[in-house]
């Protein structure tokens, strides 16, 4: 019952119930469970005699110049490059879709959210079939050599390609972020200027930037996070040139038996990370002095594209189709095809649904027939939902803590600590987690190698996103409904069941999925976690990928591909609930 | 608490056994005893790590042979399999019961002295392997990383005849090796031409007319000569799959040339490929060394886990019969001595590829990776 009351209190914004206290320790409790004691112990780690060592060795060491600045730079360039085009892609579209007349817009809206449920992976395997070069000989080059289309080097390999295909997935949360910021710009602010003569430049500068700044702040260093923490876009499009990140570094070293030496590069990634995450919140802070202007304006009168209507519609409609529709087809095509980048080649559907044969990829079956593929679906799937639920209750725990505090030095450290995954790479929550929960603790066993090991690392990386949709379901009720409920003589479970669940489920259900959809198409966190016995789509797609079965890897990715954005779509109604202003 | 990630684990469908199967239904090696036989099937599966994907093909044979038996198949390169299996110990989490890898170095250090890895040779079999090969574990074939090149392209053999033809123009961007740093047969190859130093300066000043200079902060010509590899733009990738494609598809006028196993020549006519070796290259093509069987220390079906290894060592034919026959190829060297060599590949007497030490090639296994690492 005091749990009970609890939710309930805490769900309803502002009724001390009491158990705060209780509430708020639980809160501190998860978050040092699935946060900070397996980030504390990757540190602990180093300080031994082997940690120190490998200290010296990545910072001063001969290996250093290789295992760790030039990795960081090369990090820190995609980083910038990528933050900096996110925002400016996805603030043009933003902008498009929510303050514009331009045509298609609904369809061009849901299309742009659609890439941050693509794998990262997925838009880099299908930058290979299109675009690789002769480098790794004929039959490994993709369609364009095919063609006859030469590709220049820097194309094919390296720092660009990588760049271009995190920018293909990430450009979406700049879009999401900033066009929700946008709404919140008075149309009739921008009509009243328009009509009064203001030209669109001056609109923009005058009104609408002040307003989304902290937005744009906001989706770059998110943006630049997530690009920094990407392993999988330069494992595959940088290797061949020798093209490495201090993610790929990381992988390689615990992946070698040099654990601490990845140990060391993971905690640079973090402290880099944190660093521009501090910045922008600073930042931020000094734009939000000019965001009094953002006002809850109606909803009339678009700005008028004019002759630029459809010039700039089929511009938008090609982009977010380029990251969406096209990376699946190519996938899709290479995945029928007997040599995976060669349009010219034969058809089959050996890949999919083809028995056995021994002359063939060491006679491995069609995925579709493949009891090990079927197996790794089921696990995905199952530990996607373990972890979507696990998770809300996390978040559930720690939101309705932070609202309870409503306010003060706790809730702010609450929040702070929350959010705080979002700037620890995958690839680091998943090796602190297996430090930490991997060998037994006291009389627990060890969780290596169960289901158990993979949801707590998932809980963990999404609990930002959990504690947000918690959030979000508080403010969505109005406690005066459910004090006029209580007036009413309405029992507790009553005003749950009849007030409190209906009106907070639709954004606990968009959280739940939005963890669903990570897990199931993560491979940063699960690559280090993954054992043979417990699959997972995405590292068998990438495995099929690195022991140069592509077109096995395709078809995998396709499946997880449709997995993640069917899931997407079928939870917000084609995308409409995740951007409401795609309804007007 | 060190961890690992591990490769891709697929199985293949076993309801459909290829027809050739059936030709070579000879009588399952008649030594095997029926105890071990019942007892396996009591326990009715075999999980098998194998740093090779053949392990997929040692499924179909093995289930044709123990219909009763369900041969689980994970392809785990050696590197991961050592720290999968450490990692598993440590944890006690029962898992594999069979290894079958090559890393010799670090497995004997890693994997059998703690004792987690355990011989096991088959009755029978003793008196036809050498004892070298069964202690500490039993070596079931030689195996290779060489150089190859593309025998279509070249019909009159080899396009180099010394490895420090590598390091020149002709080559630049089109030696194709996997990546030293994260996979040790190829790391062992590199120490091993470290440690070959003697031989590789010979034959630098056989290629150059002088003798070799070494740069600041080079140790020796073993040493030299990664270097001007690495400068020389080799082409790092992530399987040895990517380096026969590249170097061996047929169709190609001026085909890379690269490491790989010699045994994937094998795959020629499957495959689209031409791989051929090139042995007579100076001062050796590149290294071989054993590839193991043992059962973990742990194993939860121990007498499957024995029959396997039993099934594995082939049976009283001439080529050792169905269980070998994805090992009876030119380029694997199997163990057992009572075995007519493969009619198509050089023989062993004849093949210049350096034997690796493991002793030897642990002590600088490290250092050797960290040259790399320093020099890309």
């Amino acid at each position: 019952m005091r749990l009970f009351n609890a939710v309930r209190g805490g769900l309803s914004a502002g009724h001390p119930v009491s158990g705060t206290a209780a509430l708020t320790g639980g809160a501190f409790v998860v978050i040092a469970l699935l946060v900070l004691v397996p980030l504390a112990n990757i540190a602990v780690e180093l300080i031994s005699d082997a940690g120190l060592e490998a200290v010296w060795d990545v910072f001063a060491g001969r290996i250093a110049e290789n295992m760790l600045w030039r990795p960081l730079a090369n990090t820190f360039a995609i980083g910038f490059a990528v933050a900096l085009a996110c925002v400016a892609l996805g603030g043009v579209l933003a902008w498009l879709v929510t303050m514009t007349d331009l045509p298609l817009r609904r369809w061009i809206g849901v299309l742009a959210a659609l890439p941050f449920m693509i794998p990262t992976f997925a838009v880099a395997l299908a930058w290979t079939v299109v675009f690789a070069d002769d480098r790794l000989g004929v039959d490994a080059a993709g369609m364009l050599v095919h063609l006859g289309v030469p590709v220049p080097a820097w194309l094919a390999w390296g720092g660009v390609p990588v760049a271009l295909a995190l920018i293909a997935h990430l450009y979406a949360i700049a879009y999401l972020m900033i066009a929700s910021a946008l709404v919140t710009v008075g149309r009739d602010l921008t009509a009243a200027a328009e009509i009064a003569g203001a030209s669109r430049t001056r609109i923009l500068r005058a009104i609408v930037f002040p307003v989304v700044t902290p937005s744009l702040i906001a989706a770059g260093a998110l943006c630049f996070a997530e690009a920094v923490s990407s392993f999988s876009a330069p494992a595959i499009l940088g290797l061949p040139v020798r093209f490495h990140t201090l993610a790929t570094r990381a992988y390689g070293a615990i992946e070698t038996g040099s654990p601490e030496r990845g140990y060391v590069l993971i905690t640079v990634m973090v402290v880099t990370a944190a660093l521009f995450l501090a910045l922008a919140a600073v930042l931020q802070r000094r734009g939000q002095s000019f965001a009094t202007i953002g006002a809850q304006g109606g909803r009339r009168g678009r700005m008028a594209l004019g002759r630029w209507r459809w010039p700039l519609a089929v511009a938008a409609l090609s982009t977010v189709a380029a990251t969406t529709i096209l990376p699946t087809l190519v996938l899709l095509l290479s995945s029928v095809s007997t040599a995976s980048g060669n349009p010219f080649a034969t058809l089959t559907t050996h890949y999919w649904i083809g028995a056995a044969d021994p002359a063939v990829a060491q006679g491995q079956a069609g995925i579709l027939n493949n009891p090990q593929l079927v197996r790794a679906t089921l696990v995905t799937l199952g530990v996607g939902l373990a972890t979507g639920i696990a998770a809300l209750a996390a978040a559930l725990v720690v939101g309705l803590a932070i609202g309870r505090l409503r306010g003060g030095f706790l809730a702010g450290t609450l929040q702070q600590l929350a959010f705080l995954p979002l700037l620890i790479p995958g690839l680091a929550i998943g090796a602190a987690c297996i430090g930490f929960y991997g060998a037994p603790i006291g009389p627990l066993p060890s969780l290596y190698g169960t289901p158990a090991i993979l949801v707590i690392a998932g809980v963990a990386a999404t609990l930002p996103f959990a504690v947000q949709s918690v959030v979000a379901a508080r403010a969505q009720i109005a406690p005066t409904l459910e004090d006029s409920a209580r007036v009413t003589g309405a029992s507790p479970p009553r005003i749950l069941a009849a007030i409190t669940l209906p009106l907070a489920l639709p954004k606990l259900i968009a959280g739940f999925v939005l963890v669903f959809v990570k897990m199931v198409r993560d491979l940063d966190l699960v690559i280090l976690l993954y054992t043979p016995q417990l699959p997972l789509l995405t590292v068998i797609a990438f495995r099929y990928a690195s022991d140069g079965f592509a077109q096995f890897a395709h078809a995998v990715t396709v499946v997880i591909l449709l997995v993640s954005v069917l899931a997407h779509l079928a939870a917000t109604g084609l995308g409409r609930a995740a951007q409401p202003w795609l309804r007007d | 608490m060190i961890t690992k990630p591990l490769r891709l684990a697929s199985g293949r469908a076993w309801s459909l056994a290829p027809l050739c199967a059936l030709l070579f239904a000879a009588p399952a090696a008649a030594e095997t005893p029926a105890d071990l036989v019942a007892a396996a099937e009591a326990e009715g599966q075999v999980v098998v790590y194998s740093f090779t994907s053949r392990v997929f093909r040692v499924e179909t044979a093995f289930e044709e042979a123990y219909p009763g038996i369900d041969l689980v198949p994970f392809d785990i390169s050696s590197t991961e399999q050592i720290a999968r299996i450490q990692a598993e110990l440590g944890a006690g989490i029962q898992s594999a019961d069979v290894a079958y890898l090559a890393d010799a170095p670090v497995v004997f250090e890693a994997l059998v002295e703690p004792g987690h890895l355990l011989p096991f040779v088959p009755p029978g079999f003793a008196e036809r392997i050498p004892d070298a090969f069964e202690t500490p574990l039993l070596a079931h074939r030689l195996s290779t990383k060489v150089l190859m090149y593309n025998e279509e392209a070249h019909p009159d053999g080899p396009p180099v005849d010394n490895l420090w033809q590598l390091t020149t123009e002709d080559w630049t961007g089109r030696v194709i090796m996997v990546d030293p740093s994260t996979r040790g047969d190829y790391l062992d190859l590199l120490t091993e031409i470290v440690l070959q130093s003697d031989a590789m300066a010979a034959a630098y000043e056989a290629q150059f007319g002088a003798p070799i200079t070494l740069d600041a902060d080079i140790a020796n010509a073993g040493e030299q000569f990664i270097k001007d590899l690495l400068d020389n733009d080799v082409v790092f990738v992530a399987s040895t799959d990517d380096v026969n494609v590249a170097v061996g598809a047929v169709g190609q006028e001026n085909p890379p040339i690269g490491f790989t196993s010699y045994s994937d020549r094998r795959d020629n006519a499957e495959e689209g490929w031409a791989l051929q070796v090139a042995n007579a290259v100076a001062p050796a093509p590149g290294i071989i060394y054993p590839a193991f069987l043992g059962v973990l220390s742990n194993a939860p079906h121990p007498n499957a886990a024995e029959l396997l290894i039993t099934f594995l060592m082939g049976d009283e034919s001439d080529t050792g019969g169905p269980a070998l026959a994805p090992f009876y190829v030119p380029g694997d060297y199997l163990t057992r001595t009572d075995l007519a060599p493969h009619p198509d590949a050089i023989p062993l007497d004849d093949f210049n590829a350096w034997r690796i030490a493991p002793q030897a090639t642990a002590a600088l296994r490290q250092d050797v990776a960290d040259l790399v690492l320093s020099l890309q």
